[in-house]
């Protein structure tokens, strides 16, 4: 073999390698072929007005008060008299058009999240106390994902009639009056329900990374209570909660399943990630270029969060200095008003935080759901229809087939970018390191308008081009769609089981006299092996339950749809049912928990969710 | 406020789960001493500092600050501040602050605290690197960091958890006089632990021996050095020859023991037990005649150049004993596998109990 110039500083490694070189660049190219491209597309669209470059679209969004309006409309909220002498406060929040609206519910939801998830860590990773067990469990079950029916669950206990009234105003007499919580207010509310254990199990992991004797130290020179905390516990733990909180932003940025769910209330709509998605949706045809310049400025504020938040962690990452000391956790009893805290206050909001998912299984074996505290009548009808409806399975069908390719696809993404990444440094080191985790920062209705544009221009008129409205099929841009969204699940995954193990091992096998591929496939695949299956298994689920580009570009045509586009008909249709959706999330709910209880047993290793760093 | 506190340990009992990592400890730490716990890893050294500093809590016994009871008193109230083994300096803080940390808890006003660090910095000479944080420094600087930060406060009582483990050759001596000064200068009280007994023998008022959680010994260095008390403290305080032996004739006080096929008769010797060893320190053995010692007649084994001094591993049917002398002169006449006898004063024989 000769030396090469190009390999070295490209790769890394000197001498020229074809498996090197292929893990390199199968990732690189696949990424930015099917990612940076079909953004790059629309960026074009967003960026040209009657033939030239131009601002317009940007200027038209950015003046229009539609978008962004100062000083807001509305009032937060509204005081009626029912029939019966009873007062309701209606609670919408208020209106800074869509652009901002955006912002600030992102924001709040971000704020919710992170006081939730960090008060639960702390407490988790801080005390012993009775029904610890319970917490650890149910703090993960609001991760379980049902697209709609989920957040659906969440608008009826907010209803007037619904459970939170029930509970604190008919029951405890807390509440003075009713109230009801739409609009922008209940999409903040039903995001932050959802997201906050994203927070929760990166404030946890880092409460207990926390050398415990850097506060024992602060104690000893006479520190305690909350000012320990402040100087010295929360501080330390802020880069990983500042990570959770980030995910949460962006999470709650490109959400629809819950302003989709909320849209009764014409306030709900007026959220980008809505906006985009019902002008693709209803636009037909000519798909205005606003659009591409609405999800452009999405975009750019969640890749914003993103780069900040990346820079802000590596500067803070501590590793713990830590030499020798003895690891004796920092566990206690709580005193009795912390008790009374955790009993009084945060075990009823954990219930009701997990309510959404107990009341989608209540609503799968139910007959309706109008206007009361609980579902009403048992049957198994919805389950039943789920299981035997020729037309249902093939949505169950669709998904499987779809989610199992792009976890193929995934599987060969993670193991060669992590193999190049993890075992070269060259100058495309970083890139590749980047190009893979990106996708976490780039919302998926996004990654829909980018494909959207890019199969259109690139494919005209054959079954990948989505204008082609006959014979457009969405299979092959959903396996795309899923392997780029979901790759960062499992390249994490991958990665950590690469740094497990030594270099010698390959060196060893490579001196004896075997072959890259040999090594790799003999020595090194082996090892990793639970590694790649736990960060597959994560991708499927995932995949599953994926939502933006599933309801849009999926939906196109729904002979090849998703499970998720068909639930987002259902709940959306008035002819539909919002029980069968429900079963259908029963099914998501039990693949989820199945494979992750799989996982933990295989792989002995406790996979939750994704965390950024 | 009198600064100087007396420390008082009464049967301090810690177990950890199945391990009992302090078996009925005693301690009396005077005024103004700086008193060194000395003992190998895992006897218990950290973990008594933690019971009196307040981070852990004994099972039984009691601890005293003065005629004040704080057994159970928290860190924070304690005042007796404590230098981690792993510095534990916080990450997150630039070096002034983390030594600015305990003054500001305190309340000082801003420019006191400003002097004070500066004092702090200059004492552990580390002027100029203020702004830095602990990950940009080396492990010794780290070290001096986590000195001056519990220096700083002034404390009545300073425990310092082997502090000068990671610093070079010559920087720990510089810092071990240093320690020595500020102790003086400041008056506070020291509770000093180390497993390195030169260290513990250069800087010490007092020292207790520790192992496996009780304390063996406790005495000023020469007494430790000198007259040991238990054939662990006398193995421990450095190289010396353990040798067992066999008491086989008493009288009063005086003793005959044998060991191999050597007797030797007057020392002084009182416990009960007849399984004994007896215990020579190597620069106590000559290697020319003196009057009325106990001659030992054997053959050279090895010589070893240690370059200010030389030892003679000598062998005596199968025990080994050494031998050090500074006199190139003792050994010109000794060959390998030549003979060699070994003349010891009885008076530096010390005859202990078998106890390992
Ligand atoms: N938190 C703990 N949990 C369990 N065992 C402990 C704990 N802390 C100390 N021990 C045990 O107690 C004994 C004494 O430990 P300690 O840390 O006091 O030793 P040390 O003398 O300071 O040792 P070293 O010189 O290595 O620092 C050891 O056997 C140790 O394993
Ligand atoms: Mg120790």
């Amino acid at each position: 073999m000769k030396v090469s110039k190009w390999s070295e500083k490209l790769f890394g490694t000197p001498l020229f390698e074809p498996l090197v070189s292929f893990s390199y660049l199968f990732p690189l190219l696949y990424i930015v072929v099917f990612l940076i491209i079909p953004v790059l597309a629309m960026l074009a669209i967003a960026f040209s007005h009657e033939g030239h470059f131009s601002l317009y679209w940007f200027k038209s969004i950015l003046t229009s008060s539609y978008y962004v309006q100062f000083p807001p409309q509305g009032d937060f909220a509204i005081k009626t008299v029912t029939a019966t002498g009873e007062t309701v406060y209606l609670i919408r929040g208020i209106d800074f058009g869509v652009v901002i609206n955006s912002l600030v519910v992102a924001a709040l939801v971000t704020l919710l999240a992170s006081l939730m998830g960090t008060i639960f860590a702390f407490i988790m990773a801080r005390y012993e106390f009775k029904g610890k067990n319970f917490f650890r469990i149910a703090l993960f079950i609001p991760l379980l994902v049902t697209p709609f029916v989920n957040a659906y669950v969440i608008k009826k206990m907010f209803l007037d009639t619904g459970l939170i009234n029930y509970i604190f105003y008919e029951l405890l007499h807390i509440l003075p009056f009713r109230i009801k919580i739409d609009g922008l207010a209940g999409v903040v509310l039903a995001q932050a329900m959802t997201y906050y254990p994203i927070v929760y199990l990166n404030a946890y992991a880092s409460f207990i990374n926390i050398d415990p004797t850097l506060e024992e130290q602060a104690e000893n020179l006479g520190s305690k209570g909350f000012h320990l905390f402040r100087t010295v516990t929360f501080p330390l733990a802020l880069p990983g909660i500042a990570a959770g909180a980030t995910l949460v932003f962006i999470f709650s940025l490109e959400d629809l399943a819950a302003p989709i769910v909320f849209q009764g209330d014409p306030l709900a709509k007026k959220l980008m990630s809505y906006q985009i998605f019902s002008k693709f949706l209803y636009g037909l045809g000519e798909r205005s270029p606003e659009i591409a310049a609405l999800s452009i400025i999405m975009l750019t504020l969640a890749v914003l969060a993103f780069l900040g938040i990346r820079k802000y962690v590596s500067l803070r990452q501590y590793a713990m200095l830590s030499k020798g000391g003895r690891w004796k956790p920092r566990v206690s009893k709580p005193k009795p008003w912390q008790a009374a805290i955790i009993y009084v206050v945060l075990l009823p909001l954990l219930l009701l935080t997990i309510f959404p998912q107990i009341g989608v299984v209540l609503l799968a074996f139910s007959k309706q759901w109008s206007v009361t505290v609980m579902p009403q009548g048992f049957t198994t009808e919805y389950v039943k229809q789920m299981l035997f409806n020729p037309d249902v399975r093939r949505y169950i069908i669709n998904s499987l087939m779809y989610s199992a390719a792009a976890v193929v696809l995934i599987v060969l993404l993670s193991v060669t970018s992590s193999y190049a990444t993890s075992r070269f440094k060259g100058v495309l080191t970083p890139v590749l390191e980047s190009l893979v985790i990106i996708p976490i920062a780039v919302p998926g209705i996004v990654v829909a308008m980018g494909y959207f544009y890019f199969f259109s221009q690139v494919f005209p008129n054959t079954p990948l081009d989505p204008t082609n409205i006959f014979s457009f099929n969405p299979a092959f841009v959903l396996i795309l769609a899923y392997s780029i969204r979901r790759l960062p699940f499992s390249a994490r995954s991958v990665y950590a089981g690469l740094q497990q193990v030594h270099v010698s091992l390959e060196e060893a096998s490579m001196n004896l006299g075997a072959s890259r591929w040999k090594t790799v496939t003999g020595i090194l695949l082996p090892l990793i092996s639970l590694n790649v299956f736990g960060g597959a298994m994560l991708s499927f689920v995932y995949s599953m339950s994926e939502t933006s580009v599933g309801i849009t570009l999926g939906s196109l045509n729904m002979q090849y749809a998703p499970i998720t586009a068909f639930m987002k008909d259902i709940m959306m249709s008035a002819a539909g049912s919002a029980q069968l959706a429900a079963a259908l999330g029963v099914l998501l709910i039990t693949v989820q928990i199945l494979s992750i209880v799989l996982v933990n047993i295989i792989t002995k290793q406790r996979y939750a969710f994704i965390g950024l760093t | 406020m009198r600064k100087l506190v007396e420390v008082k340990l009464e049967n301090i009992v810690k177990t950890f789960g199945e391990t009992v990592a302090l078996k009925g400890i005693d301690l009396h730490i005077k005024h103004g001493e700086l008193f060194t716990l000395l003992g190998p890893s895992g006897c218990g050294k950290s973990t008594t500092l933690r019971i009196i500093a307040g981070l852990d809590f004994p099972d039984k016994g009691r601890i005293f600050f003065d005629d004040q009871e704080v057994t159970y008193l928290s860190s924070s109230e304690r005042g007796a501040v404590l230098v981690f083994q792993n510095y534990a300096l916080w990450p997150h803080m630039t070096v002034y602050d983390n030594i600015a940390y305990g003054l500001k808890i305190k309340k000082l006003p801003k420019d006191e605290i400003e002097k004070k660090v500066r004092w702090a910095l200059q004492l552990v000479k580390l002027e100029g690197f203020e702004d830095r944080y602990p990950t940009q420094l080396s492990g010794g600087q780290q070290q001096r960091v986590a000195i001056a930060r519990a220096i700083v406060v002034e404390p009545k009582l300073l425990l310092l958890d082997e502090p000068l483990s990671n610093l070079d050759a010559k920087l720990r001596l510089e810092m071990r006089s240093e320690i020595r000064r500020i102790q003086r200068e400041l008056g506070i009280t020291v509770l000093y632990v180390t497993h390195d007994q030169e260290e513990a023998m250069a800087i010490s008022d007092r020292i207790a021996v520790m192992n496996v959680g009780t304390v063996e010994q406790v005495g000023t260095p020469r007494e430790i050095y000198e007259k040991p008390k238990t054939e662990f403290v006398a193995s421990f305080m450095g190289k010396t020859n353990v040798i067992p032996a066999k008491v086989v004739e008493r009288e009063g006080d005086k003793v005959t023991v044998e060991f191999e096929h050597f007797r030797l008769e007057g020392l002084t010797y009182t416990d009960k037990s007849d399984k004994v060893v007896i215990v020579i320190r190597p620069e106590r053995i000559s290697l020319h005649p003196i009057e009325n010692a106990v001659k030992l007649e054997g053959k050279v084994d090895l010589i070893e150049y240690y370059g200010f001094f030389i030892e003679v591993v000598g062998m005596f049917g199968e025990t080994r004993i050494i031998a050090r002398t500074i006199s190139d002169k003792d050994v010109m006449s000794l060959k390998p596998q030549g003979p060699v006898t070994f003349y010891i004063n009885r008076d530096d024989i010390l005859v202990l109990p078998k106890q390992l």
